[in-house]
C-alpha cells in the first residue's frame, strides 16, 4: 500500500514545518512525515539569525552581515533577499496564529537566560523583548520554588559579570511553589500549562504583585512560564505594572513549543496531510530521481510516493545522520556527510572535534552539500537527485550552535527547498 | 614550619591507606597530594575488587593476597563494595587446557571457582554470548575507588591524620644521609609549605619515580597506560571475565548505573597520560564483542585512561610485569628515613598500607599493631539518622547518600531539617542539593569538578548536560563561591566530560553531544558569555 502526494516533507522541526507551509501555500498537495515532535520543542523558540562570525559578535542587523560568511554557507546559497523573504513569511504566519515575532530596532536582541548569560537572537515572541533591560535601573529576577532549573542567585551573579548592564541594580525573589502536591520535579512547561488556567494565571499575577510590593523594580525577569498562547501572555503583561521578560531555559522549551503549536495550527488549517510517528528509512530511486520513501510506522512499513521531497531530518541529534567510528552518512539516501569545505570527515574520530569543547568542531558544521536550489550534490558537484531537496541542520556548511543561527538557517533553507520542490511538480 | 613524624606523598588508595593506618596507631602523619584525592590511578581503573582468580595462574601470590583482602574489604568497607560476584566465561576459541589449569590454580590459591551450566549463566546474564562454552562463578566484586579513598581520608581525619590536597612536593630535604623534611607548593595559592619530619613515605604510584628522583634515588617504575570504556547502563549484573590468559579488554564490571569495560596495556613515559584514544576504544570493542555480541549497539558514555605504576626492576613491561607490590627501604641505598612502595593494585591497598606502616613503625620505634583489617572504615549511621534522612531524601536515594557521605551523613541530614526543598539535582546518580552544598563547602573542594569526584554528580546518563547547571545554580543560591565564576566552572566541568567523549564521538554519543551543544551554546550562549563576561 502506498500514498501519493505532490510534495513529501520529512521532519517536523522548524525546517520541516516551514517547508510544508511554503509548499502548501504554493497550491501543492503536501504531506508531512514526522518521527517525533521535532527539535523546536527543546529550544527557546527564539529565531536566531546570526549572532557570531568566528566568535566575533555581529553588530546591527544580522541580515547585513550575511555577506561576510563563507560562500558555501547556507545563507549565501539562499541569498540575503531570500532569507529576508523567508523570515517575512514566518512572521506573517506566526502573527496570524497569535505568536507574533518581531525584532529589536537596532540589532540582535540579547535575551537573558537562566544561566545568567545573554544570548543574541533576532526574532522573538513578545515575552523575550530583552532590549527593555537597556532602560531598566532596577530589575527583579524571579524564581519559582520547586523549579530546580531556575535560580535567581545564579542569574544575578552571572549577569553582573557583563561590563555593559553593570549599572542595573539586581534583586532576587522567589514565587511560592504553585504545585506543592506534585511530588516531582517541575519544569517551566508544567508551570506554563498551569498558567493557562484561570487559577494558575491568578497565582502568577498575585505572586508578582506581592514580590513587586516588597521589592519595587522597573522590570521582572522570570523563567519561561507565561503560558503557552499569545492571549495568555497579553493578559499577564497587562495585569502586572512593570514589563515582564522571560529567560531562555533548559528543555523542555516552552518558547519553542509556542512556535511549534502556532505552525502546526497553520498546517492543519492549510490542509497539510500529517503522518506522525513515522521514520523514513529508505528511498526508492530511479536514475536521478526519487519515486518514494519507505517509512517505519506504527502499522508497519509503508511507502510514500511524491513528485518531490524535502528532507528536513536534522543532523546527528535529530537522526538525519548516522555515524560510526570515522564515518557519517545521511540516513535515508546514504548521501555522504561532508565538512563545511566539502572535504570528507577525517578517519580518526578525535579529528571530528576540537580539544576545546567550545572550539571549532568538524562535525558541528558537517552535513549534506547542496547547491542554491538545496539539491544534494555528488562529489563532482552535479546534483545527486533532481527532485530531492534538503533543509535545516541536515544541510552542511554552518554551525548553528556557535553562530546562533539555527532557526534562521532552518527557515531560509526550508523556503528555498520548498520552492525548488514546487518547481518540480 | 610545620612539624610531623611522617610525610606521605600521594593521595591515592595506598597513600591514604597508610595515613589511616599510621593515624590509627597514633603516629603523627601528613599526606601531600598534588591534585584532588584519588585523582590518579585510584579513580582510573575498572572498579573491580579482585577475587584473585585473574591472577591465579600467572601470579599465585597476588591471587592469595587478593582473595584475603577481598573478604576483608567487604567487612571494613561495605559502603564502597557492591557484592556482585563474578563469572569467568570461555568461548569455543579459548584454550580448554588453560581453563583446566586455571580451575586448579584457583583451588590452590583458596579461591572458590564453581562451574555454572552455560545455560544457567545465560539465564542470569542474558546479554552474554550464546557461544559461551564454560562458565565459573568466583567471588569478584565491585569497588568504588573514589569513595574508598574518601572514606579512608575521613577515618584518618578522625584519628588526627591530615591530608593536604593540591599540594605538590617540590623538594625532599636531606641532611647527612637522612631525610629531615619536605617542601611543597600549594597549587591553589602558590604558597610554599615546609614540613619537618622524621620519615617520608613515597606512595605516589605512577609518579613515584619522579618523587624518588627528588631524593636523588633512581627507581624502576614504568607507568603503563590502560584505557577503559564506560557504557550507559548495566548490561551485566556481575563482573564478567574472559576465561583465558590475562589479556586486553577482557573484564566487564557493572558499576552503579553503568558498566565499565577494559583495559588496554601500553607503556608510557608520562604518568599523567590519561588521554584515551579512539584506536583504543575501537580495539576494545573488537575484543569485547565475542563475549557480549551486542556491545557495539550500547551507548558509550565516555572513555578514560589511567596509568598503572608497574615496578620493573627486571625490565619486564606490560602484562609480563608483576602486578604485585614492592616496598623499598632506601636505607639500603644509603638514605635513612625514606621508603617507597611500588606496584600493587587497589584490591590489596590495605595490605600494602599495613606492610608499609609496619616498616615505618619499626623505624620509628612504634610497637602498636595494625588494626585496619578489623575496624570498619566508616561507622554505620544510626537508625534515627536514617529515619530522619528518609524525610528529606528520596527513599531510594537514602542508602546511596549514606554510603557516599560516610561520617558526614548525619551532618548533611541535619542540614536538611530546616529546608523546604532538598532538590534532586542529579537524577542519574541521586545527588541532592544538600549533599552538593556540604561537599562544596569542604575546604578541599575548589570546583564543580571536585564536587563530581565525591558525589558522582554528572557521571551518569546525562554526563552533566542537565545537572551541571542545576548544581551551579544551587550553589549560587546558597552563596558557595569558587575561584571561578559559575559560568566558567560549568565550562570547565563540561570540558572535562568532553575529554572522555572525543575518542568515542560517533552514534549515540555524538547525538548527545549535539544536544549538549544545542543547550549550552545555542540556547544558553555559554561560549559567547565566557568571552564576554568578567570572571
Amino acid at each position: 500500500m502506498s500514498r501519493t502526494t505532490d510534495i513529501l516533507v520529512v521532519g517536523s522541526g522548524m525546517a520541516g514545518l516551514a517547508a510544508a507551509i511554503v509548499a502548501r501555500s504554493q497550491g501543492k498537495r503536501v504531506a508531512l512525515l514526522s518521527r517525533g515532535c521535532g527539535s523546536l520543542n527543546i529550544g527557546s523558540g527564539c529565531v536566531d539569525v546570526l549572532g557570531y562570525i568566528d566568535g566575533r559578535a555581529v553588530a546591527g542587523n544580522p541580515l547585513d552581515a550575511l555577506d561576510a560568511l563563507p560562500p558555501r554557507h547556507p545563507y549565501r546559497l539562499v541569498g540575503r533577499e531570500g532569507v529576508e523573504t523567508a523570515l517575512g513569511l514566518l512572521r506573517e504566519v506566526c502573527a496570524r496564529r497569535d505568536a507574533p515575532l518581531n525584532a529589536a530596532a537596532t540589532g540582535n536582541r540579547r535575551v537573558p537566560t537562566i544561566l545568567g548569560t545573554l544570548k543574541p537572537t533576532w526574532l522573538t515572541l513578545p515575552s523575550f523583548q530583552a532590549e527593555r533591560l537597556e532602560t531598566a535601573e532596577t530589575v527583579l529576577v524571579a524564581g519559582i520554588r520547586g523549579l530546580k532549573d531556575s535560580h535567581p542567585a545564579l542569574v544575578t551573579a552571572q549577569l553582573r559579570r557583563y561590563p555593559h548592564p553593570a549599572r542595573i541594580r539586581w534583586h532576587e525573589t522567589h514565587l511560592e511553589n504553585p504545585m506543592p502536591g506534585a511530588h516531582r520535579n517541575l519544569s517551566p512547561l508544567d508551570i506554563a500549562r498551569l498558567v493557562e488556567t484561570a487559577e494558575g494565571a491568578a497565582w502568577l499575577i498575585s505572586g508578582l504583585h506581592k514580590a513587586l510590593r516588597a521589592t519595587p523594580a522597573d522590570l521582572v525577569l522570570l523563567p519561561p512560564v507565561c503560558g503557552l498562547c499569545g492571549t495568555t501572555w497579553k493578559g499577564l503583561a497587562a495585569a502586572v505594572p512593570v514589563p515582564l521578560v522571560e529567560m531562555a531555559a533548559l528543555p523542555p522549551g516552552v518558547g519553542g513549543l509556542r512556535l511549534y503549536t502556532a505552525l502546526l495550527e497553520e498546517l492543519r488549517s492549510l490542509g497539510v496531510d500529517m503522518i506522525e510517528n513515522a521514520r523514513a528509512v529508505a528511498a526508492e530511486c530511479d536514475g536521478g530521481s526519487c519515486r518514494a520513501l519507505v517509512a517505519e510506522t506504527a502499522c508497519g512499513s509503508r511507502r510514500f510516493e511524491a513528485r518531490a521531497f524535502v528532507m528536513a531530518t536534522g543532523g546527528f541529534m535529530g537522526g538525519g545522520f548516522q555515524s560510526s567510528p570515522g564515518e557519517a552518512r545521511e540516513a535515508v539516501f546514504g548521501l555522504p556527510v561532508l565538512q563545511a569545505d566539502g572535504a570528507p570527515l577525517p578517519q580518526r574520530p578525535e579529528d571530528w572535534s576540537d580539544k576545546d569543547i567550545f572550539g571549532s568542531h568538524a562535525f558541528a558544521s558537517a552535513g549534506v552539500m547542496v547547491n542554491a536550489d538545496m539539491q544534494p550534490l555528488r562529489a563532482d558537484g552535479a546534483p545527486a537527485l533532481n527532485n530531492v531537496f534538503f533543509a535545516g541542520r541536515s544541510v552542511g556548511g554552518y554551525d548553528f550552535a556557535a553562530e546562533k543561527s539555527g532557526n534562521g538557517v532552518a527557515v531560509a533553507t526550508a523556503w528555498r527547498a520548498a520552492l525548488s520542490a514546487c518547481a518540480q511538480c | 614550619m610545620k612539624q610531623t613524624s611522617v610525610v606521605i606523598i600521594g593521595g591515592g588508595a595506598t597513600g591514604i591507606g597508610i595515613l589511616r593506618d599510621l593515624s590509627m596507631r597514633g603516629v603523627d602523619a601528613v599526606l601531600l597530594e598534588r591534585g584532588g584525592l584519588a585523582h590518579g590511578t585510584s579513580s582510573r581503573f575498572h572498579g573491580l575488587l579482585h577475587s584473585g582468580a585473574r591472577y591465579a595462574v600467572g601470579d599465585p601470590e597476588s591471587a592469595r593476597e587478593c582473595i584475603e583482602e577481598n573478604f576483608i574489604m567487604r567487612r571494613i568497607g561495605k559502603q564502597c563494595v557492591e557484592e556482585t560476584e563474578g563469572f569467568f566465561a570461555a568461548l569455543p576459541e579459548d584454550d580448554p587446557a588453560f581453563a583446566a589449569r586455571w580451575v586448579a590454580a584457583c583451588r590452590e590459591a583458596g579461591i572458590a571457582a564453581e562451574a555454572v551450566d552455560p545455560e544457567e549463566a545465560r539465564r542470569l546474564e542474558p546479554r552474554l554470548s550464546p557461544r559461551v562454552r564454560e562458565v565459573y562463578r568466583v567471588p569478584d566484586s565491585c569497588v568504588d575507588g573514589f569513595r574508598l579513598v574518601w572514606h579512608n581520608a575521613l577515618s584518618a581525619r578522625r584519628y588526627g591524620g591530615e591530608a593536604l590536597t593540591y599540594h605538590e612536593v617540590s623538594a625532599i630535604r636531606t641532611e647527612q644521609g637522612r631525610v629531615v623534611g619536605v617542601e611543597a607548593r600549594n597549587r591553589m595559592t602558590g604558597e610554599t609549605v615546609n614540613i619537618a619530619c622524621d620519615y617520608v613515605v613515597n606512595a605516589a604510584g605512577s609518579w613515584s619515580g619522579v618523587v624518588a628522583r627528588m631524593a636523588g634515588l633512581d627507581v624502576c617504575v614504568s607507568p603503563d597506560k590502560g584505557t577503559l570504556i564506560v557504557f550507559n547502563h548495566r548490561f551485566t549484573s556481575r563482573v564478567v571475565n574472559r576465561l583465558h590468559k590475562s589479556s586486553d579488554g577482557d573484564i566487564f564490571v557493572p558499576h552503579g548505573s553503568v558498566t565499565i569495560f577494559g583495559t588496554t596495556s601500553t607503556p608510557t613515559d608520562d604518568p599523567a597520560d590519561s588521554a584515551p584514544t579512539s584506536e583504543d576504544v575501537v580495539r576494545l570493542l573488537d575484543i569485547g564483542e565475542p563475549l557480549f555480541p551486542d556491545l557495539r549497539s550500547y551507548r558509550i558514555l565516555r572513555a578514560f585512561a589511567g596509568t598503572r605504576p608497574l615496578y620493573t626492576p627486571s625490565n619486564a613491561s606490560g602484562r609480563a610485569a608483576s602486578r604485585n607490590f614492592h616496598i623499598v627501604d632506601h636505607m639500603d641505598e644509603g638514605l635513612r628515613g625514606m621508603a617507597s612502595i611500588f606496584g600493587g593494585k587497589l584490591t590489596t591497598y590495605r595490605l600494602m598500607a599495613e606492610r608499609m606502616s609496619d616498616l615505618v613503625c619499626r623505624r620509628l620505634g612504634v610497637t602498636t599493631p595494625c588494626r585496619t583489617a578489623e575496624e570498619p572504615i566508616i561507622p554505620d549511621p544510626s537508625p534515627e539518622t536514617l529515619e530522619r534522612a528518609a524525610r528529606s531524601f528520596p527513599a531510594h536515594g537514602v542508602k546511596l547518600v549514606a554510603d557516599r557521605l560516610g561520617d558526614a551523613f548525619a551532618e548533611v541530614v541535619g542540614n536538611t531539617a530546616g529546608e523546604a526543598d532538598n532538590g534532586m539535582l542529579c537524577e542519574c546518580e541521586m545527588v541532592t542539593a544538600a549533599e552538593i552544598e556540604y561537599v562544596a563547602r569542604d575546604p578541599d573542594t575548589h570546583s564543580l569538578h571536585d564536587v563530581r569526584l565525591r558525589t558522582r554528580l554528572g557521571m551518569g546518563t546525562c554526563q552533566g548536560t542537565f545537572c551541571t547547571l542545576r548544581a551551579a545554580a544551587a550553589l549560587a543560591e546558597r552563596h558557595v563561591d569558587f575561584a571561578l565564576s559559575p559560568g566558567r566552572d560549568v565550562q570547565n566541568f563540561l570540558q572535562e566530560r568532553w575529554r572522555g567523549l572525543r575518542p568515542a564521538l560517533w552514534d549515540t554519543q555524538l547525538k548527545e553531544s549535539e544536544l549538549s551543544r544545542a543547550v549550552y551554546l545555542a540556547t544558553l550562549n555559554l561560549d559567547g558569555a565566557c568571552r564576554e563576561q568578567n570572571n
